[in-house]
């Protein structure tokens, strides 16, 4: 099959989108490389705390007229944007691909999942109605009506350009918040094609605003006290040591979704043959770069036949996997973003084997790259087997396409090997036993549980959840959980004499 | 050559759909005797293709096994469509029963190994095939 055609072409500079009007940032300009090719596909600029304050404060001044605009017409525009999103759904796939290098089928994938979450949105007068009572005392009735609280930051990762920051988005502005986005610099064009899309879809200047960076613009949406709260999806060291303390600190609601290290569970009597594919989705799907990939396999049972067919089938697949470059429709495996997180990777790889893992399948260097690209930021899928559940590659998260195999004696110590992680975002059980499924949806600790499900991803009207060293917070992005964070709940209650 | 992914096996649907349908159109241009149901069969070849492609796109999500859904084999679908200057109206029509069976016989097979792909995938490939079944009869009663 053919290499499909590059969206981004020549070397486009990814401006800031601030108060309807598309600016250069003035800050640093760094450049943004296509991570299979190793070319330079554009440039973003760094934003400066003066380009960020300027943002809030468009923010800030859309949100009087914004709020008083019926959400009937509010999610109008929501139906507007969803349309062009359908319209430009194969170019905004393929520069998710183009900056980030997951294979198309993966970005095809992550742009239906944002405009899914558009379309939950668009429901807003209904998912926004309050509650009432009438006499809650002898003529007396209470309400409560939700209200929007003002600007919100939005702050995203890498690993998912375009659909992460609609896990908020859609819903904040549907419920007449206003925005400031803040894509990862690594992967600017995914927002800032959405940008383009929501001018084009007519949004009032500042209610949506869009400003690249790194820390100046976390650490200003932080401290700025117009900012009324914060969603970010990223690590778990700046989920827990700057996103939550900065909101506490200056009373901000947050939703903080960190890391993951998950863990899925096999059963000897699961669907071998619907598992295998699963597998390869949840361990190697995305390259590994998800908080929802699987990291540790922990096959259940002291059934050694069992257990060595399982895994030669396991490896018998992964060896197939084809590597390459997500436009080229045979690939099932991109690069990691970068090569330090490909150092990063291959370091955890080896602390493995120093804990005393055994290399089954050698992912180190890709057996072959499909078309002619630097091995760079590629690499194989690789399984480690011999795994302890005390080993660094089973507590830590590593983000790549590697796979450690634990056995564990029966279902009760496999769960225990789940709950004792320090991540808690999807853990999952294949098996074709619903006892044993029941146990381990009931007895887990994990914001997602997947049952026969290797990516528990939550569709766009559940909230996407997580636990622990994977989450803080209390509501959730997505849904009607998203919904309760972007408003205020006010209660009245009348009298009249 | 062998198609794993969805995007891959979707692309080759494409071009085996719109080869199909340049066949029919020449058919409809060189025999007048089947002119209608050939140039139908051609518009039919490409609104099957953008239902298979519109429900792709409405049920593809990243967390499916969308890399991983299909085990094709190209080789199993070539298509004689090469019709000379002699070739009988028999012989088109022939030819268009075996590319029918063949096509039949790639959705039957798609709809199976799509089922990872959620239900709109497979059931489109479904009803496909079974509409491209009723073919076979009207091309018989062309000859």
């Amino acid at each position: 099959m053919a290499v499909l055609e590059e969206p981004i072409k020549g070397i486009p500079m990814a401006k800031n989108y601030i108060g309807g009007e598309w600016v250069e940032s003035q800050g640093e300009i760094i450049d943004v490389v296509n991570p299979a090719t190793c070319e330079v596909i554009g440039r973003v600029g760094i934003s400066t705390k003066e380009e960020i304050e300027s943002a809030v404060r468009a923010a800030q001044e859309a949100f009087y007229d914004w709020r008083r605009t019926p959400a009937v017409t509010r999610c109008r525009y929501l139906f507007r944007l969803g349309q062009l999103l359908e319209e430009n759904f194969e170019e905004v796939s393929r520069i998710q691909t183009q900056e980030h290098g997951k294979c198309i089928d993966e970005s095809r994938g992550e742009t239906r999942r944002g405009i899914e979450n558009v379309e939950v949105a668009c429901g807003i007068p209904t998912l926004m109605m309050g509650d009432s009572s009438e006499d809650i005392a002898s003529g007396i009735d209470e309400y409560l009506i939700r209200q929007p609280l003002g600007t919100f930051g939005i702050i995203a990762p890498f690993n998912f350009p375009f659909m992460i920051p609609l896990w908020s988005a859609p819903y904040a502005v549907a419920t007449g918040n206003t925005i400031v986005i803040k894509p990862s610099p690594e992967v600017p064009f995914s927002q800032t094609r959405l940008c383009e899309l929501v001018e084009e879809a007519g949004f009032p200047p500042g209610v949506w605003n869009m400003v690249h960076g790194g820390k100046t613009v976390v650490n200003c949406m932080l401290d700025h006290p117009h900012i009324k709260g914060i969603t970010f999806v990223g690590s778990t060291p700046v989920m827990r040591n700057v996103i939550y303390p900065g909101c506490g600190n200056t009373g901000k609601r947050c939703i903080a979704q960190g890391g993951a290290a998950n863990i899925i569970v096999i059963m000897p009597d699961c669907n071998v043959e619907a598992t295998i594919p699963a597998l390869m989705t949840s361990f190697f799907g995305n390259t590994g770069q998800r908080c929802l990939s699987g990291q540790t396999l922990v096959i259940v049972g002291d059934d050694d036949t069992f257990y060595s067919e399982f895994m030669e089938r396991v490896t018998a697949r992964a060896a197939l996997i084809v590597v390459g470059y997500g436009l080229d429709e045979s690939v099932q495996m991109g690069p990691v973003r970068d090569a330090q997180k490909k150092e990063k990777i291959l370091s955890y790889i080896d602390i493995g084997m120093k804990e005393g893992a055994k290399l089954r399948l050698d992912g180190k260097k890709p057996t072959k790259i499909v078309g002619d690209y630097p091995e760079t930021c590629f690499l194989g899928p690789t399984i480690l087997e011999n795994v302890d559940r005390e080993m660094r590659i089973v507590r830590e998260e590593i983000f790549g396409p590697t796979m450690g195999v634990i056995r564990a004696k029966d279902l009760e110590e496999a769960i225990e090997i789940c709950n004792e992680s320090p991540y808690h975002n999807g853990h999952a059980i294949f098996t074709s036993n619903g006892k044993y499924a029941r146990q381990f949806q009931y007895d887990v600790i994990s914001g997602n549980v997947g049952i026969n499900i290797g990516i528990v991803a939550p569709m766009a009207f559940y909230p996407f959840s997580g636990m622990e060293g994977s989450f803080l917070g209390i509501l959730h992005t997505q849904g009607k959980e998203a919904v309760r964070f972007f408003t205020e709940s006010k209660v009245c209650i009348h009298r009249w004499f | 050559m062998k198609l794993s992914t969805a995007s891959e096996a979707i692309s080759f649907l494409r071009e085996l759909e719109e080869k199909a349908a340049k066949f029919y159109e020449e058919l409809s241009q060189r025999y007048p005797e089947g002119k209608d149901v050939f140039l139908s069969f051609a518009k039919e070849n490409r609104k099957y293709f953008n239902q298979i492609q519109r429900a792709y796109y409405s049920v593809i999500t990243d967390a499916i096994e969308g890399c991983f859904a299909f085990d094709l084999e190209t080789d199993d679908y070539a298509l004689d469509m090469h019709l000379t200057e002699d070739t009988s109206y028999h012989s088109a029509v022939t030819k268009a029963l075996a590319l029918e069976e063949t096509t039949i016989q790639f959705y039957d097979i798609a709809a199976g190994q799509s089922m990872s792909l959620l239900a709109d995938v497979p059931r489109n490939f479904k009803i496909v095939a079974r509409k491209r079944k009723d073919r076979i009869q009207k091309l018989k009663s062309l000859v």
